[in-house]
């Protein structure tokens, strides 16, 4: 491969910013220098779809509306554990209106006796069972209650602790897989390790196993934490709920679908339906919030291709707010156990820790890497255990495992610099080796002035304030396979196509921006066409990846075809095409001022429509880690937390929050700011609102909806200020990361720590509600 | 789960459509695409009125929205919500929560605002219907959607159409609110991407600018 | 929502001939022909929604003639039609000066879209906050069924649930206003269809579990709520008002306390009436803090003892006990706000 050098900025501005040499294939685009001297990149570019969500012209999936189209509504199963013995749709099949029904079936095997039954055995109130199409949505839900289905009732386990009991009923006697869109994203087990319910462990991630000598480490220490922390089962209540609408027609079926994941959920129909990739097309433009539970076509994807298919119609798909809450993902509960030993001197001597956590039916469970990598420690050992329940399947949602480790090590770690008599922002100085965290604890402590906080418990009167801090790290992780075509037009127009997805988190814009910044030309310049896996296949929008995978082939593809088109410039100058730029809209050379020609005018020397240019994402500059094939380097941040506690009712709000974020080279400020409030209040969420409220006793979702199930609205929302700390490490064309993982994990620790300071009590479960403050305070009889 | 690979089940009997069940067999393929439940509805075409029954099956009324006098066939079952999504096609009002909890589906009736999943269609009666596909007035934004734009108050934007329609009406009828009132006027809309903060930044902002 | 046909009525006397059942008559026996009232529509809704009630007729009293006027009479008091809106109440004026726990009662309910539609009458007969009692799976004690799945002892998910009067059904009244207004000593005149009028106290308007735990009030079929009246304030009159809440943008009450006292000059509570919300099945008067409180003088000491009078009755289930400390600190600071 040939290669070149090149100098790269490198280090925190303001901090130990300095330059860095990196040998770089010869195909890659010159280094970009830091953000103050880019046009576009780093700026408060508006959201290029803002103006369609404003005034309600932008189409999500469930707006779709196509000619003949027939709505559907699913079946599912009443009872939480049970073998179905028959179910009777003859008075569903006469109810007029109805198109289409769809049983779903255990797949039998040739010569092979259906040991299972007809039907799939129920595990989980709420599992779906089948489907109905009709002319309106009333008509499939009146004859979704004339379907009749008979159970076989089993004993059912919903509470996580007695399922793990000898002699708890059995969710699953058999091996099972983790979902596609499953929890934790570090080492899987396959479900076969464990007993009865409780599978596993999972003891290594992809930062490695277990390292050094617990025992010894714990004979070394002076100090010993050891606490067991317990977080809730939420629920992920994205706005617009799972769901599709379907179009099958003879060539090609196309999947409207409210996805993170367009790619994805494309090769998961062309899989269940036994069709070419070529055949399926999945679009999404708009998508009304995922949060890590929208990577898959579930079960209802295929279940509207195939009414689809029996009707003949297109089918219209989307859950209502019941069965989203019940079925399509939540964050797993954890009862985590940790101890941390440490020296006079606050040097870490061992981490231990065992988690348990139940995603329902799932897996996924774990309570992430978070305690092995935020703090270096020679000793470390993990087992993370899963349970399994009657209860619908946990999904990935936002950091997956990290945000439940952190509410547990966080607290960990400021009991330990309680013991060690130091205050623990400096005890983290103390114990993270972590550079950016440094500066974000500085900067985030001076905005929030840490040098408020008084002693625990101290304050006066019936309401308490309290301030507290919580830290997080999350890995860069890169998806190679992201892909991305640019294109210029003759006579003008510049254009991006991937099947990449946005959320919400505004990756249309920022594309648009480093096309803009490449090209020399203003973001409204570029049309980004996005959402559809008819164009080359990007990242799903999980793990933080979209940001880090998508912009450096963005702006490779936009470098080649800038380059194409300079050529064709050069040619007509009689100069060479490396002489040339494109600035402010026109290509100008860099020696001979008289030299301009508009872009526009560029472009109409075109031989062709079109120059297209296909990148994929490069390997990144230096390498990856190795043998895990990781990013080096990680998303680090800080954050405060100020709460006011009324000791007399529990009453609970959090006034204020700063949030120290990094994220490479930050590319949008405005967008990475909403991002992070928005990990940030569903941070609040998680510490103070959200729990899921299952009946023991009947195995049904109690809070299935959105009036209580519990989030903030307006009232809660504390100030919320951001640090962005530009970071340049010079790993890709771009430098740059994404925030939507980070921005949500250290919030509810940071929040647990304050109300500790409030009140001088600890509170080692969330929620943290006005109940557990009064009987934290010992009010409660 | 085991369910994914269980979808290829057997073929249940062809289903009876609406049109067979109620035309016979008469009309094509083709011409049963088009049909809805529209094609089966009693001309009535006026407003509800006092002292008369309708329904339960569709019927044709006038609803003005956004200042056009519209005729669609709905049955009393029918939400304003489903009557504006599904049968006049403006999708700008969502339907999230489906009880009135989360102000997704907030519309003006008469210009005060409320939760279209909760009324019926005949609740609207003479009353006008402004849904969000009418505050920008001959295509000007109106300032709060202008300062929604500029303070990125939209992240995946599904909230935001209730959101516009919760702080226009505040900004219309106060001129000078202040962060409380935000907080009052939005208490109502669920925004799960936490754009709150820019919401409350881009609101204030825009009530300086009607001044 | 199940198919139903809709019948605009005319006026009070035309809604009563039209209508043959109550929400609560239907939710605990279905009949399949009930035609029955609905005013703002927010919870009878909310339960045909869920599937729980499926009427055959909706008769739209909304938009009767004269059911929308609030008067106030500095010596008759006020009277409050029964199909006033929550924001029209939470605006008045005269509400505020002369009413104000029912003015603070108000603005601490619902959003401003819910205000906007929601009726007083339709708050006052609103159905009881239990999520068994609202989930189609859940055959409870309130709905015709055999066990009150939030008593059960281990499994019972009762946090919300009630602490007084909780032998039977379990749920609390959802209505918080209505704490204001009985605290007010309002009363609730009921037309029948024979034309004629009754008005029953607030007291006597909700019907406690252990009488009946089919409903919460006495409304039966052929009855309407046409008015709230409140008797006119003296010049010692003062009230307060305080729901605690989880959320403070809306959110079901914790618990509510609405304190209504005519004080004497030297700030000696004269007579007291002290209601308490989310408490028990229906709003609950509690004698207790009245009798304690009553011919003393209201400072700290003495509102702490008559808390601890109305919280002595209590009797939490397994996961609300953290009620009693909260109501404790709410009936003494709303006592302690009159001063």
């Amino acid at each position: 491969m040939d290669t070149r050098k090149d100098k790269f900025p490198h280090g925190i501005p303001g901090h130990n910013l300095s330059e860095i040499e990196r040998e770089i294939p010869i195909e890659e685009p010159p280094a970009w220098p830091v953000n103050d001297k880019l046009k576009v990149i780093g700026k408060r570019v508006t959201r290029i779809d803002a103006l369609d969500k404003v005034t309600g012209k932008a189409k999500f999936t469930s707006d779709m509306k196509l000619p003949g189209m027939l709505y559907a509504k699913m079946l599912r199963s009443k009872v939480p554990h049970a073998n179905i013995t028959s179910i009777d749709i003859s008075k569903a099949k006469s109810l007029a209106g109805v198109h289409a029904i769809h049983l779903i079936e255990n797949v039998q095997k040739e010569g092979e006796e259906n040991k299972g039954g007809k039907y799939p055995q129920v595990k989980y109130a709420g599992q779906p069972l089948g489907g109905v199409a009709a002319e309106s949505l009333e008509i499939a839900k009146d004859a979704i209650k004339l379907i009749e289905v008979n159970y076989q009732n089993k004993p059912f386990i919903i509470d996580m602790e007695k399922a793990m009991e000898i002699g708890a009923p059995i969710v699953f006697d058999v091996p099972i897989a983790q979902q596609e869109d499953g929890g934790d994203v570090g080492e899987v087990h396959d479900g076969s390790k464990g007993k009865g319910n409780v599978r596993g462990p999972s003891t290594s991630s992809f930062f490695g196993g277990p390292r050094g000598d617990l025992a010894k480490g714990f004979e070394e220490a002076d100090l010993v934490v050891e606490k067991t922390y317990r977080t809730q089962v939420h629920t992920h209540m994205p706005l617009e709920t799972h769901g599709v609408v379907v179009d099958w027609r003879a060539d090609v079926m196309t999947v409207y679908a409210s996805t993170q994941n367009t790619a994805n959920v494309r090769n998961e129909m062309a899989n269940v339906f036994n069709l070419p990739k070529s055949k399926v097309r999945v679009v999404c433009e708009y998508m009304g919030g995922g949060f890590g539970a929208k990577h898959s076509a579930g079960s209802f994807g295929p279940m509207a291709a195939t009414l689809a298919k029996k009707s003949g119609r297109p089918v219209w798909l989307m859950l209502d707010r019941q069965e989203e809450h019940i079925s399509e993902g939540n964050r797993p509960s954890s009862i985590q156990y940790l101890k941390i030993g440490a020296k006079k001197d606050g040097s870490l001597t061992g981490i231990q820790q065992r988690s348990h956590g139940t995603a329902g039916v799932g897996l996924g469970a774990g309570v992430g890497r978070i305690a092995q990598v935020l703090y270096p420690c020679p000793n470390f050992a993990t087992e993370q255990y899963d349970v399994l329940t009657n209860a619908g399947p946990g999904a990935a949602w936002r950091a997956p495992g990290n945000v439940q480790g952190a509410f547990g090590l966080e607290q960990a770690i400021d009991e330990l610099a309680e013991k060690l008599n130091k205050d623990p922002l400096k005890y983290r100085d103390l114990i993270d080796k972590s550079e950016v965290r440094k500066v974000e604890r500085q900067r985030g402590a001076a905005l929030f002035d840490w040098s408020r906080r008084q002693p625990a418990g101290s304050g006066k009167g019936t309401v308490k304030k309290g301030l507290g801090v919580g830290q997080s790290t999350w890995p860069r992780f890169v998806t190679l396979d992201s892909s991305v075509e640019v294109k210029i037009h003759k006579g003008g127009g510049v254009e991006i196509r991937s099947s990449v997805q946005d959320i919400g988190t505004g990756t249309k814009t920022v594309l648009a921006q480093v096309v803009a910044e490449e090209m020399g030309l203003e973001v409204k310049d570029i049309k980004v066409n996005i959402g559809d896996t008819f164009f080359p296949v990007g990242p799903g929008s999980g793990g933080s990846v979209v940001t880090g995978s998508i912009t450096p082939p963005t702006r490779n593809a936009t470098y080649e075809a800038k380059k194409e088109l300079l050529k064709l410039v050069a040619k007509k100058w009689e100069k060479d095409s490396s002489e040339l730029f494109i600035k402010d809209g026109q290509v100008g050379h860099k020696t001979d001022a008289n030299l301009k020609m508009s872009f526009k005018e560029a472009t109409k020397l075109m031989r062709t429509s079109q120059i297209s240019k296909t990148a994929s994402r490069s390997d990144d500059y230096g390498g990856f880690q190795q043998p895990w094939g990781l990013a080096f380097g990680d998303l680090g941040s800080v954050q405060f937390a100020e709460v006011s506690v009324n000791t007399d009712t529990g009453f609970i709000k959090v006034d204020k929050i700063v949030a120290a974020h990094s994220c490479g080279r930050p590319l949008n400020i405005g967008q990475l700011e909403s991002q992070i409030h928005g990990g940030v209040i569903q941070g609040v969420s998680y510490a103070l609102y959200e729990n899921r409220v299952m009946d023991n006793g009947t195995g049904h979702m109690m809070n299935a909806n959105v009036d209580q199930y519990k989030v903030p609205f307006s009232m809660e929302i504390p100030e919320i200020e951001t640090v962005i700390v530009e970071e340049y490490s010079a790993r890709s064309s771009t430098d740059a990361y994404g925030i939507g993982e980070p921005a949500n994990i250290a919030t509810a620790a940071a929040i647990a720590n304050a109300v500790y300071n409030a009140i001088g009590v600890r509170i080692h479960e969330i929620p943290i509600t006005p109940s557990s403050i009064l009987k934290a305070l010992n009010k409660v009889s | 789960m085991e369910d994914k690979k269980q979808e290829s089940g057997s073929q249940p009997k062809k289903a009876i459509t609406r049109r067979s069940f109620l035309r016979g067999a008469g009309l094509s393929t083709a011409g049963s695409v088009l049909l809805t439940t529209n094609a089966f509805a009693i001309d009535y075409n006026e407003y509800p009125v006092a002292g008369e029954e309708f329904g339960p099956d569709a019927i044709t009324i006038k609803m003005k929205v956004n200042g056009i006098t519209k005729s669609l066939s709905v049955e009393p079952r029918t939400t304003l919500a489903s009557a504006l999504r599904d049968h006049l096609e403006l999708t700008g009002t969502k339907v999230v929560c489906d009880r009135g909890s989360c102000s997704a589906c907030t519309v003006y009736l008469d210009g005060e605002p409320v939760n279209s999943c909760m009324l019926s269609v005949f609740d609207v009666g003479e009353k006008e219907v402004t849904t969000i596909e009418g505050i920008a007035k001959d295509g000007e934004l109106h300032p709060v959607q202008q300062a929604f734009i500029e303070h990125d108050a939209s992240q995946c934007g599904y909230c935001t159409p209730g959101m516009v329609m919760s702080c226009v009406h505040l900004v219309d009828n106060n001129t000078n609110p202040n962060l409380e009132d935000v907080k009052k006027a939005t208490r109502g809309n669920l925004c799960r991407c936490g754009t709150h903060p820019h919401v409350f930044k881009a609101t204030l902002d825009a009530s300086k600018k009607t001044i | 929502m199940n198919k139903f046909s809709w019948y605009e009525a005319k006026s009070v006397e035309d809604a009563l001939q039209q209508v043959n059942s109550t929400v609560s008559k239907e939710l605990y026996q279905a009949t399949n022909k009930a035609a029955v009232f609905k005013s703002g529509g927010i919870d009878v809704f909310d339960w045909v929604k869920e599937g729980l009630l499926q009427p055959k007729k909706v008769i739209n009293i909304r938009n009767i003639p004269g059911l929308d006027k609030i008067n106030f009479d500095s010596k008759k008091g006020l009277r409050i039609g029964s199909n006033v809106t929550l924001a029209e109440l939470a605006s008045n004026p005269e509400i505020k000066t002369n009413y104000l726990a029912l003015h603070q009662a108000v603005n601490h309910a619902a959003t401003p879209q819910l205000r906007n539609v929601s009726t007083l009458g339709g708050n006052i007969a609103q159905r009881n906050r239990c999520w068994y009692f609202r989930s189609a799976e859940h055959e409870c004690l309130r709905k015709g069924g055999y066990l009150c799945y939030a008593h059960h002892p281990e499994n019972g998910e009762n946090e919300n649930h009630a602490i007084i009067d909780n032998g039977s059904c379990v749920s609390v009244h959802a209505s918080s206003i209505s704490t204001a207004l009985m605290a007010h000593n309002a009363t609730v005149v009921i037309a029948d269809s024979e034309g004629k009028k009754k008005e029953v106290s607030m007291d006597d308007f909700f019907v406690s579990t252990s009488k009946d735990v089919s409903k919460e009030n006495i409304l039966e079929a052929k009855e309407l709520i046409t008015e709230i009246v409140l008797p006119a304030p003296t010049k010692n009159t003062k009230s307060a008002y305080i729901k605690q809440v989880e959320r403070e943008s809306y959110d079901w009450s914790l618990g509510d306390v609405a304190v209504v006292v005519e004080v004497s000059g030297n700030n000696t509570c004269r007579s007291a009436s002290i209601v308490l919300g989310a408490a028990a099945p229906v709003p609950y008067r509690s004698m207790e803090a009245q009798q304690a409180i009553e011919d003393k003088t209201i400072n700290a000491a003495n509102a702490a003892v008559a808390a601890k009078a109305a919280m002595a009755i209590a009797q939490p289930l397994a996961k609300n006990s953290y009620k009693v400390p909260l109501f404790e600190a709410t009936i003494k600071q709303a006592i302690l706000e009159i001063s």
